[in-house]
């Protein structure tokens, strides 16, 4: 590692089965990126990445290996020939692998053939920086560190995604959400709004979740009595701008939901940063069932 | 008067009551362990809180109105007083001024000397209500009303691991070094969350713990830092 650049963590899908000991699922921010970076290297599916916030990453090779590079549109070059994403490459003994930053989009994820030799901490490699676990040592990659790994075999051809398969990125976004939790301590004219205002995503936005200004919310109630936080909650704390809560969130929390954003939007809500804008739409249990299985089925076409 | 809601396309929440209390807090536990027990592959996290159970579960095994079904068919909502016995534990505690760095503060909020503090502190029988905020930080009931003490208006930035402290009726242990807003009592030298422990918790929810003071040479001679 050369430079571990402004945030880059090793992950996986995260960490299951241990929200009752209060420990979050972490994992990837966008699983779709994910789910291709590892599928172009025909990796099992849950096989371990770097996921580089916004870019700076810069590595070298010591032994040779087979890259793919997914996710935000980030300048990326090996030695000085630059590289295009969605694709692999076959990095030789001694190349650098350097990234510029995302001009769009804002995660971009680099995996390798057979993943990284990084042991599970408490079942996954996956790093939450604020509970010292995964990863190295429970920390983002620093200058220094050497990550290992097993597969020393070229790819005899590479690939890429189709074209038509690649995500734009763009600067606003519509996130289906599926009302629940206290939606029912909201009054009619606040769930209008919330459905018909224009937000802007804050400069407070991480893995734990992304804080949006716009119109505020009014909720019957301050607060509740502390409980279970699921991936895409959306809070609406006392200020009334809500909350989307994504990988890294607290286990449990006192703040009034109004329900919860579709874990397929809230990949593509990781690429976006603040400044970009999102309006919610209201989407009924089935219909948002129905959507997470296409989404599933349409991976396996892939 | 048992409530299921929709919690997102994946998740339920069954609420058991809409007030804290020791009762509700055995109904939610009791219920947390017997749905754990089920072992279901379909469902992926539980999380017990006050008053509820979040419920997140995998879309290819159930539905919102299956797994809703499913779990009707399970959970327990008259418990007998027997059934309501936690595991019991012992959390040894250097109670003193000199970890201890909000004791003159409650000492002065309640007008109760701090030796008299130290003693209702550790003479009462806590349970495990809920674990959050971070790996491993469990949130104890209830803590005697005559020292019960408001979180600090400014919280510090730096709590040192294994201290103990007090929010209003609550009490808890920081497992790592954190920000925190709690009144800091005293401090422990058990590793409250380790990935190597067994459950990697030491306090479960559902737990009966009692605090026991021990000097300052028991607890530096334990691996106890100051």
């Amino acid at each position: 590692m050369i430079d571990g650049g402004i945030l880059s963590l090793i992950e996986d899908f995260g960490r299951f089965g241990l929200c009752d000991k209060g420990i979050t699922n972490s994992g990837v921010m966008d699983e779709y990126a994910y789910i291709i970076a590892n599928r172009l290297l025909q990796n099992s599916p849950n096989t371990n990445c770097i996921e580089i916030t916004l870019g700076g990453l810069k590595l070298k090779a010591h032994s040779s290996c087979v890259i793919s590079i997914t996710g935000a549109d980030c300048e990326c070059k090996i030695d000085s020939k630059e590289v295009r994403s969605w694709k692999t490459y076959n990095l030789n003994k001694g190349e650098t692998l350097e990234f510029g930053y995302a001009k769009s989009g804002m995660r971009t994820y680099l995996a390798v053939k057979g993943g990284f030799n990084v042991p599970d901490a408490l079942r996954s490699a996956s790093v939450t920086i604020k509970e010292k676990l995964g990863g190295l040592d429970g920390d983002k990659l620093k200058k220094g560190d050497i990550l290992h790994f097993s597969n020393l075999q070229f790819l005899e051809n590479n690939t890429a995604l189709k074209e038509n398969l690649i995500p734009k990125y763009k600067k606003s976004l519509d996130l289906r959400i599926v009302l629940g939790y206290q939606v029912d301590f909201f009054e009619k004219k606040d769930i209008d709004k919330f459905f018909s205002t224009n937000y802007t995503i804050s400069s407070q936005n991480n893995r734990m979740g992304y804080r949006l200004e716009g119109e505020p919310i009014e909720c019957m109630v301050d607060g509740i009595i502390s409980e279970g936080i699921c991936f895409g909650a959306v809070q609406i704390p006392k200020d009334g701008q809500p909350i989307v809560l994504l990988k890294d969130r607290q286990t449990i929390g006192g703040y009034p939901k109004i329900g919860s954003v579709l874990p397929i939007d809230c990949f593509k809500l990781s690429q976006l940063r603040a400044g970009d804008s999102i309006t919610f739409k209201p989407i009924e249990i089935k219909r948002a069932e129905e959507k997470m299985e296409l989404f599933n089925s349409s991976l396996l076409q892939i | 008067m048992v409530k299921f809601k929709i919690a997102s396309v994946d998740s339920i929440i069954i609420y058991f009551a809409d007030f804290i209390s020791k009762e509700n807090a055995s109904i939610v536990q009791y219920n947390y362990i017997l749905l754990k027990n089920l072992k279901n592959r379909g469902i992926i996290d539980i999380t017990p809180s006050y008053t509820s159970i979040l419920v997140h579960y995998d879309l290819n095994c159930f539905t919102s109105e299956s797994i809703m079904d499913s779990l009707k068919q399970h959970l327990c909502l008259k418990i007998e007083k027997e059934e309501d016995e936690g595991r019991a534990v012992e959390v040894p505690i250097y109670y003193d001024l000199e970890v201890g760095f909000d004791l003159q503060r409650i000492s002065d909020l309640s007008d109760i000397s701090i030796e008299e503090i130290i003693d209702i502190h550790s003479s009462t029988l806590y349970s495990v209500y809920t674990i959050g905020f971070l790996p491993g930080f469990a949130y104890l009931g209830e803590v005697d009303a005559k020292i019960a003490t408001p979180r600090l208006e400014t919280p510090r930035t730096k709590i040192p691991k294994g201290s103990l402290g007090i929010a209003d009726n609550q009490s808890a242990i920081y497992p790592m070094q954190s920000p925190g807003g709690w009144n800091i009592i005293g401090r422990t030298y058990l590793d409250m969350f380790d990935k190597n422990l067994e459950g990697f918790s030491y306090l479960n929810v559902g737990d009966r713990v009692k605090f026991k003071p021990i000097s300052r040479d028991e607890f530096l001679t334990n691996g106890g830092v100051i």
